[in-house]
């Protein structure tokens, strides 16, 4: 019995450092869409990193975020947060445009 | 804008397009009743509209990445009822399990592909400079998507029967394979799968920017800079539905099928 709850506290540290090392290992980057424009529009994040984009959808249209480059493709309604992991990359500049809005949002992931 | 949103619109309805077109050419060359399309195009356009209303709801589920785990099990549902289909079509007495496969495999697509359309033609709604030219950008891309979805159609329907089917299930065999590798694009975005540097980078080669790009993507998938596990279960979906094709073809041969 003793052993067993020794394995449980164990067990719950254990979970405890995995969840909150996760939880630190990715670093979250915000973006705003305002007026069909993105800000920033050049994000620089580390190399060789995975992160959490959090990109802010301030207008009352939907927009998609889009990146050929990076690979990813998101629709965020208007008024509402979109969530992007992004990453491990290697050095380099990752163009992403609003799809929606090409003309007007577009920006750029810096990797260094 | 206009130009955007005919390609916006094109892009969507493209993949739809192809799916219906080659199915409803299965069912002529199968003599399978063509009514189950228009219930599909109805409930998959209902549901369109449902899930676009409730895109922000789903999307902040799971920590805001619900919407990739709708999209992605949408994708696999298609991939399967796919495979269901092809192997359905070899035996007459399976040929209703099909048509109900085929029923639901463009209702799937039109939820997937639909939403994202109501989604951006709603949010222009609000803008009204840009609403006409939008909406006239839409239509055009729409006309443009499902005339090539006829066009297919009517060309799989122009050839003798056994030759129809197989160029039938050549088309839906690498629309397999796109649906789970991009399932797999979903659960990655959703950090569900850790991500991994991509094995090789062809966009040198084909941009999945340029027309012959995404015309590849609509008809088998295609992706630049795929990771291991993405070809890996691209080319296993392939050569199942493929096994599953050549099996009922081999059968339809047999004259098992009228």
């Amino acid at each position: 019995m003793k052993k067993n709850s020794f394995s449980y506290t164990y067990l719950l540290g254990f979970l405890l450092v995995v969840l909150t090392g996760s939880a630190f290992a990715t670093p979250v980057f915000n973006i705003e869409i305002r007026n069909h424009l993105f800000y920033p529009a050049e994000l620089t994040i580390p190399v060789d990193t995975k992160v959490k984009l959090l990109i802010n959808n301030t207008d009352t249209s939907a927009e998609e975020f889009e990146s050929y480059e990076l690979n990813r493709e998101k629709v965020i309604p208007g008024k509402s947060t979109g969530v992007v992991f992004i990453g491990p990359l290697k050095k380099g500049v990752y163009p992403f445009f609003g799809e929606f809005f090409p003309k007007t949002a577009q920006g750029s992931i810096h990797v260094d | 804008m206009l130009i955007n949103a005919v390609i916006i619109i094109l892009r969507e309805v493209l993949e739809a397009s192809l799916i219906l077109g080659v199915l409803l050419a299965l069912s002529q060359h199968n003599q399978i009743s063509k009514s189950w399309s228009l219930k599909a195009l109805l409930l998959g356009g209902l549901a369109a509209v449902m899930y676009a209303a409730n895109l922000a709801m789903i999307s902040a589920l799971h920590e805001g990445v619900g919407q990739e785990i709708v999209n992605a099990v949408l994708y696999v549902f298609i991939f399967t009822l796919i495979l269901a289909i092809v192997y359905c079509l070899r035996d007459k007495q399976y040929l209703k399990l099909a048509a109900a496969a085929m029923f639901g495999c463009v209702v799937l697509a039109v939820l997937r592909e639909g939403s994202e359309i109501i989604v951006y033609i709603h949010g222009f709604s609000t803008i009204p400079d840009l609403f006409t030219p939008v909406l006239v950008g839409s239509s055009i891309g729409a006309g443009i998507g499902l005339s090539i979805g006829v066009f297919v159609y009517y060309l799989i329907v122009s050839l003798p029967f056994i030759y129809g089917v197989i160029s039938g299930f050549f088309v839906l065999v690498f629309i397999a394979g796109g649906m789970v590798s991009q399932a797999i694009q979903m659960l990655l975005q959703a950090d569900l799968i850790s991500s991994e540097l991509p094995i090789w980078d062809t966009s040198q080669l084909v941009s999945e920017q340029s027309i012959v790009g995404q015309i590849l993507f609509a008809m088998m998938g295609y992706e630049a800079t795929p990771i291991l596990l993405q070809v890996v279960l691209y080319t296993a979906s392939i050569l199942l539905t493929g096994f599953f094709a050549i099996g009922s073809i081999k059968r339809t041969q047999q004259g098992n099928l009228l």
